[in-house]
C-alpha cells in the first residue's frame, strides 16, 4: 500500500501546469483531488514517475452561468456541485449525482475534471455528462479545443485527452422547462462504485416524448448513450407502456461485463429494471 | 443471586475504549526486529530457485530465512513453514525477511525472485474424488425407509469457502533468555501455544510462557497455532533479540484457515402427515493436500428430530488449498442450512406450517442414543418466538405477503449445540482488604468472559464486582481448555465457583476455632457477604473476614480448584436450542434481498450476564445473516489462488444491513451440566439463522436458492 517512487511538483497556475506537461510528456499525471490517482498508485496499478499537483489552481474552480451553458471548472469538487445553488436550480440531476458519489469526504476533495478524465466506466458522473450532452473543454499549451461528450469516453479509463492535455472545463447546456432528467445508480455494496448505473433527459412535447438522451455506465467497458432506446422513446407517449417497451431493447446487442459479484446477465436484467426506474423518476410516473 | 443472571457490563470494557488493551503486535520489547512473510504465487510444485541477493544489501535487513537455511522444526505437525521446498497452496509462505523496521522488512520481501515448477493442481471440490472420511452410525434402515415413504424430497446444497476476519490480525513478538522463550500473541488458548512450541523447540513446557491478554475476535480462527509463532520464534532464537511477526489482511486468508466448502445432499422420507421416516444426510467438505480437516456438518439433525432411519455418510475432498479449520458454529451452521432448509421444502409439499413439522417431529429424548435431555427447552423457544414474532399471521403461499414493491417472506429455522464442559482450574486469592484476585489461563476473545468469570467470584465470594480482578492469558496460569466450542464458562465458570466455594470452606474453618456460633455449621448454611461470613438463616450472627484473617496472622489466602464434567453427564445428552424467526424483505426487479426483523429464542440454561449475551446473540445472528446474503471467499481456479483476501471484497454485514434483531431467552434449571447449569451460546446463536433467511427468501419470491451466499443475481438464474 505504498506507492512507487516519484518526484512531486506543485502547479499555481494553469499555465504552470500546462508547461510542466508539456517538458514531462507521457511520465507525468496531474494530481487533482487524488482521490482515483493515488489509491491505483498505492497498489501500483499506477506508477507515475512525476506527479504535478494542481489541486490548488484555483482559477479552474468555478460554477458559472453563461448563456444556455453552466460552466464549471475542471478543479470544482463533488461536494461543491453537490451544494451549489445555480447547479440545484438549473441542472439539479448533476447536483444529485454528485451526492451520490463515494462519500462525504471524498466528496470534499474529488473533483468532477479528475473524475472524467479518468473515466472509471463504473463512476457516477458518466452518463449523466452523457445524458446532458456536454461539451469538454481541453487545454494544452498549444491550443485550447471542445470535445462533444459523445466523443469523449474511448475505453476503459481512457478518455479523448492527449498527453499534454488538462481538462478544464465542463460546459453543460441548462435545462429547459420540458425537459426532464434523473440519475439511479446501483452501487456495489463495498466500493460504492456502479454496479449498473442510468441517467436519461427526457425532452417533451405535451404528452409526448419529442427527444431522449439516455445513458448507461457499470455494465460495459465504456459508458455510453444508447442510441437504440432513444430513438424508440422519440415520438412516443410519455407513459409506462412505452418505458417497458424500450427497457427491451436496453444493452441490446452489447457485450456485459460480469464478475463475481454480479453477473452479466444479472447486470443485463439490472440495467432494464434501472432504466425503467429512472425514466419513472424523470417523468414523475 | 447478586449478580448472576443481571446486566453487567463489560469489566475490560473501559480498557478496551480508551486503548489501555494491549493486544498481541501492541507490546513493546526493546531492540525489537521486524518480520514480513513472502508467500508462494505457485499453488502445487517445487522452489527451484530462491534469489534473495538484493533483499539482502538493503539496509536494515538482518536474515532472510527460506527452507535453505531455517532450522528445522522438532515438530512438524500440521503445516510449517519454510521446512522444504514443496509447495502445497498458493500463498504458502516461503521466505521470511527480518530487518530493523518493519518498511525494511516488506520492501526487500519485494525483491525476493522465486522460480518455481509448477505442477498439475485443482481446487474445485466438484473436480476432486472426495474419500469416505469417518464411519457414521446408521440409524435403521434409512435407504429402505426413504424408498418406501409416501413424500419424498431430494436437494443439494453449498456453502463457499468462508473466512473469519477478526480486526486485530495475528501477530508475535518472540524473545529468548537462554533457553526459554517468551511470546506475546494472538491465541483462544495460551496452554495449546504453550505445547506447540515447546514440541516445536524441543524444550519443556515450562521454558514457554505465552502471553496473551487480549483477543480482538477470532471466532476460531486462533484455535491452532497456526505457521507464525514458529517463524516469529525460530528467527528470535536465531538473531538473539525480539522478532515482531504479523499478518497482513491478504495474508489473513491463507494464514489461519477457513470455514471449508460443503456440498450437500438431504434425502428425506416422510408420511403424508409429516412424520420423518428417513433422513440420508450427505456431505463433502474440502480439506489440504496434506491434511484431513473433518466438520460434523451432517450430524447437525441426529438429536434434534425424531427420525427411526437416519444416514449421515461424510467425505472430503483433498484440495490444493491451506486447511480449513473450525469457524463460528463449524458443522452444525452448515448443516442445519441444509437441513432446516430441507425440511421447508417438505412443509411446502406436504402444506404443512413449516413450524408445525417441527412440532410434530419433535423429540423428548435423545433419538440417536436413547438417552433423556439434561434439559430441553426447545418447545418453549419456539412458542415465545412465533408470538414475538407474530408467526400465526404469516400467510402459506410463497409470495402471498407484500409491503409496497416489496415482497415480503417469513421463515424459521431451530439450532442446536452442544452443552459441552472439559476440565478446568482457577485460582483465587482473597486478601485481608477484602479484594480478591483470579486466575485462569483461559481467553477472552470477544465474549465476555472477563465479565462472566468476574460475575461468578463476586458472587461466591460476597464481594462487589469492583473488588474482583480476573486476569487470563498467561500459560504460567492454572489450566483451562482454549476457548471454543462455546464451553469457557461453563468450564471456567464451575471452577470459579469451586474456588469460591473452597475460600469460604477456609474461613469457615478459622471461624470454627474462634467463634462457637459456627463450630457446628456446615459450609451450606453460611455465605460470604461483604466482607463478613454470615449464617444464612440468622443474618445477624456473622464474623468479620479481615480480623479473622488478622487473628490468624493471614494477609491472603489461596485457593485453587479444578472442575470437571460431573459422571452424571453420562447418563444424559447434554444440549442447547433456539428458535429463529425471520422477516425478509425482496426487491422483485433487482433481487436485493434485506432481513428487516429477526426474532431468536434461546434456551441455553442459565444466562449469567444477560448484557453480554444478549450482544452475543445479537453478533451471532448479524453472521448467520452474512452467511446467508453476503459471505464468499472467491478462487481463480485458473490460479489456485483466493481473490476475495480484504474487507473491500470479502463482504459482510455493515451496519445499513442489520434491521430489527430481537434475542430472548428461555431459562432452564438444569444442574445436570454443571453445577451453575451453565450451557454455552456463542456458537448456537448463528446456526439456524443462514437456513432461515433461506426459507424467508422462498416465502417471500417463491424461488428456493440452494447456494449460499443468496446474492440477488441467483434470484433471477
Amino acid at each position: 500500500m505504498i506507492p512507487a517512487p516519484f518526484e512531486y511538483y506543485k502547479a499555481n497556475s494553469t499555465d504552470e501546469a500546462l508547461k510542466l506537461i508539456r517538458d514531462f510528456g507521457e511520465e507525468a499525471k496531474f494530481l487533482a483531488g487524488g482521490q482515483s490517482l493515488i489509491p491505483m498508485m498505492k497498489v501500483r496499478f499506477a506508477r507515475p514517475t512525476k506527479l504535478i499537483d494542481i489541486s490548488k489552481v484555483q482559477e479552474l474552480r468555478y460554477i458559472s452561468l453563461d448563456g444556455d451553458y453552466i460552466k464549471i471548472g475542471g478543479l470544482t469538487t463533488h461536494r461543491e456541485l453537490e451544494k451549489s445553488s445555480i447547479i440545484i436550480e438549473k441542472i439539479p440531476v448533476l447536483a444529485h449525482c454528485a451526492h451520490e458519489i463515494a462519500d462525504i469526504q471524498i466528496r470534499n476533495v474529488g473533483t468532477i475534471g479528475g473524475s472524467l478524465a479518468h473515466a472509471d466506466p463504473s463512476a457516477d458522473y458518466p452518463p449523466v455528462v452523457l445524458a446532458l450532452n456536454a461539451v469538454i473543454v481541453a487545454k494544452s499549451i498549444a491550443q485550447e479545443r471542445e470535445i462533444p461528450i459523445n466523443d469523449f469516453f474511448l475505453e476503459a479509463f481512457t478518455a479523448e485527452l492527449r498527453p499534454d492535455e488538462l481538462l478544464v472545463e465542463i460546459k453543460i447546456p441548462v435545462m429547459k422547462p420540458n425537459e426532464k432528467a434523473a440519475y439511479i445508480k446501483i452501487g456495489h455494496p463495498a466500493t460504492g462504485f456502479s454496479v449498473v448505473n442510468c441517467a436519461v433527459k427526457i425532452t417533451l412535447d405535451k404528452e409526448k416524448i419529442e427527444k431522449a438522451r439516455v445513458a448507461f455506465g457499470g455494465f460495459v467497458t465504456v459508458p455510453y448513450l444508447d442510441e437504440k432506446v432513444g430513438e424508440f422513446l422519440i415520438g412516443k407517449p410519455a407513459n409506462i407502456d412505452t418505458i417497458t417497451q424500450a427497457s427491451e431493447l436496453v444493452a441490446e446487442g452489447r457485450e456485459v461485463i460480469g464478475d463475481y459479484y454480479a453477473d452479466a446477465d444479472y447486470r443485463r436484467h439490472l440495467a432494464k429494471s434501472v432504466f425503467v426506474r429512472v425514466m419513472k423518476k424523470a417523468l414523475e410516473i | 443471586m447478586k449478580y448472576i443472571g443481571k446486566e453487567v457490563s463489560r469489566v475490560d470494557g473501559v480498557a478496551k475504549v480508551t486503548g489501555m488493551a494491549k493486544y498481541a503486535a501492541e507490546f513493546q520489547l526493546k531492540n525489537t526486529a521486524y518480520g514480513y512473510i513472502v508467500q508462494s504465487t505457485c499453488p502445487k510444485g517445487t522452489i527451484l530457485k530462491i534469489d534473495t541477493s538484493e533483499a539482502e544489501k538493503l539496509p536494515g535487513v538482518l536474515k532472510i530465512y527460506t527452507h535453505l537455511n531455517t532450522p528445522k522444526s522438532k515438530s512438524q505437525s500440521g503445516f510449517v513453514a519454510l521446512q522444504s521446498d514443496r509447495i502445497l497452496f498458493n500463498g504458502q509462505p516461503v521466505a521470511l525477511v527480518i530487518a530493523e523496521t518493519f518498511e525494511q522488512a516488506r520492501y526487500a520481501a519485494q525483491l525476493i525472485q522465486i522460480e518455481y515448477k509448477t505442477e498439475p493442481f485443482n481446487t474445485e471440490l466438484e473436480k476432486a474424488e472426495p474419500k469416505p472420511a469417518r464411519s457414521a452410525k446408521v440409524r435403521g434402515n434409512p435407504k429402505k425407509a426413504f424408498e418406501e415413504s409416501p413424500v419424498k424430497i431430494v436437494a443439494e446444497y453449498t456453502i463457499p469457502i468462508e473466512h473469519h476476519n477478526p480486526i486485530e490480525p495475528h501477530a508475535a513478538i518472540a524473545a529468548w533468555e537462554g533457553d526459554s522463550l517468551t511470546i506475546f500473541v494472538k491465541t483462544q488458548g495460551v496452554k495449546d501455544m504453550q505445547n506447540h512450541l515447546a514440541q516445536s523447540f524441543g524444550i519443556a513446557k515450562e521454558q514457554v510462557h505465552v502471553i496473551s491478554p487480549f483477543v480482538g475476535g477470532a471466532f476460531g480462527s486462533a484455535l491452532n497455532p497456526h505457521y507464525y509463532p514458529f517463524l516469529a520464534a525460530m528467527a528470535a532464537r536465531d538473531l538473539k533479540r525480539p522478532v515482531k511477526l504479523s499478518y497482513t489482511r491478504r495474508q489473513m486468508f491463507t494464514g489461519h484457515g477457513y470455514r471449508p466448502y460443503t456440498w450437500q445432499k438431504v434425502s428425506i422420507g416422510a408420511t403424508e402427515d409429516g412424520k420423518l421416516q428417513s433422513i440420508i444426510h450427505e456431505a463433502i467438505t474440502n480439506s489440504s493436500s496434506f491434511e484431513d480437516f473433518i466438520e460434523a456438518s451432517n450430524n447437525y439433525g441426529r438429536s434434534l428430530y425424531n427420525c427411526p432411519n437416519y444416514d449421515t455418510p461424510y467425505r472430503i475432498a483433498k484440495l490444493d488449498l491451506p486447511t480449513p479449520t473450525w469457524m463460528r458454529a463449524p458443522g452444525m451452521v452448515s448443516g442445519a442450512f441444509a437441513l432446516e432448509c430441507a425440511l421447508d421444502e417438505l412443509a411446502y409439499k406436504l402444506k404443512i406450517d413449516p413450524l408445525e413439522l417441527r412440532l410434530i417431529n419433535y423429540a423428548e429424548t435423545d433419538p440417536d442414543t436413547g438417552k433423556p435431555f439434561s434439559s430441553k427447552a426447545l418447545r418453549e423457544c419456539y412458542i415465545k418466538g412465533a408470538e414475538l414474532f407474530g408467526w400465526k399471521n404469516r400467510k402459506f403461499e410463497p409470495r402471498s405477503m407484500r409491503d409496497g414493491r416489496w415482497l415480503v417472506g417469513w421463515g424459521m429455522a431451530t439450532g442446536i449445540w452442544g452443552a459441552f464442559m472439559l476440565p478446568a482450574s482457577v485460582k483465587i486469592t482473597y486478601k485481608a482488604d477484602n479484594t480478591a484476585y483470579v486466575e485462569s489461563a483461559t481467553s477472552d476473545i470477544g465474549p465476555g468472559t472477563y465479565t462472566v468469570i468476574t460475575i461468578i467470584a463476586a458472587e461466591f465470594l460476597g464481594l462487589p464486582i469492583e473488588k474482583v480482578k480476573f486476569s487470563l492469558g498467561d500459560s504460567q496460569m492454572p489450566d483451562a481448555p482454549l476457548q471454543g466450542g462455546s464451553f469457557t464458562t461453563a468450564s471456567v465458570g464451575t471452577a470459579a465457583q469451586g474456588a469460591a466455594l473452597q475460600i469460604k470452606q477456609k474461613f469457615l474453618e478459622l471461624a470454627r476455632k474462634s467463634d462457637p456460633v459456627f463450630s457446628n455449621i456446615n459450609q451450606e448454611e453460611v455465605e460470604m457477604s461483604e466482607g463478613y461470613l454470615r449464617l444464612k438463616t440468622e443474618p445477624s450472627k456473622a464474623i468479620s473476614i479481615s480480623e479473622l484473617m488478622q487473628k490468624n496472622g493471614l494477609k491472603e489466602i489461596t485457593e485453587t480448584y479444578t472442575a470437571r464434567p460431573s459422571s452424571e453427564r453420562q447418563k444424559y445428552t447434554t444440549m442447547a436450542h433456539g428458535a429463529q424467526f425471520v422477516e425478509v424483505k425482496a426487491d422483485e426487479e433487482l433481487g436485493i434481498i434485506k432481513v428487516t426483523r429477526v426474532v431468536e429464542t434461546t434456551a441455553t440454561g442459565r444466562v449469567i450476564n444477560k448484557k453480554t449475551s444478549h450482544s452475543q446473540e445479537i453478533g451471532g445472528v448479524v453472521w448467520g445473516i452474512g452467511m446467508a446474503l453476503q459471505e464468499a471467499t472467491e478462487i481463480d481456479h485458473r490460479y489456485g489462488r483466493m481473490i476475495t483476501t480484504d474487507l473491500a471484497t470479502y463482504h459482510f454485514p455493515v451496519n445499513a444491513d442489520i434491521h430489527e434483531v430481537i434475542t430472548e431467552f428461555v431459562e432452564e434449571n438444569d444442574t445436570i451440566v454443571n453445577p451453575l447449569g451453565i450451557k454455552g451460546m456463542g456458537e448456537l446463536c448463528m446456526v439456524g439463522i443462514p437456513a432461515a433467511v433461506a426459507n424467508a427468501v422462498f416465502h417471500a419470491t417463491g424461488k428456493r436458492i440452494r447456494q449460499l451466499p443468496i446474492t440477488p443475481d441467483k434470484l433471477f438464474d
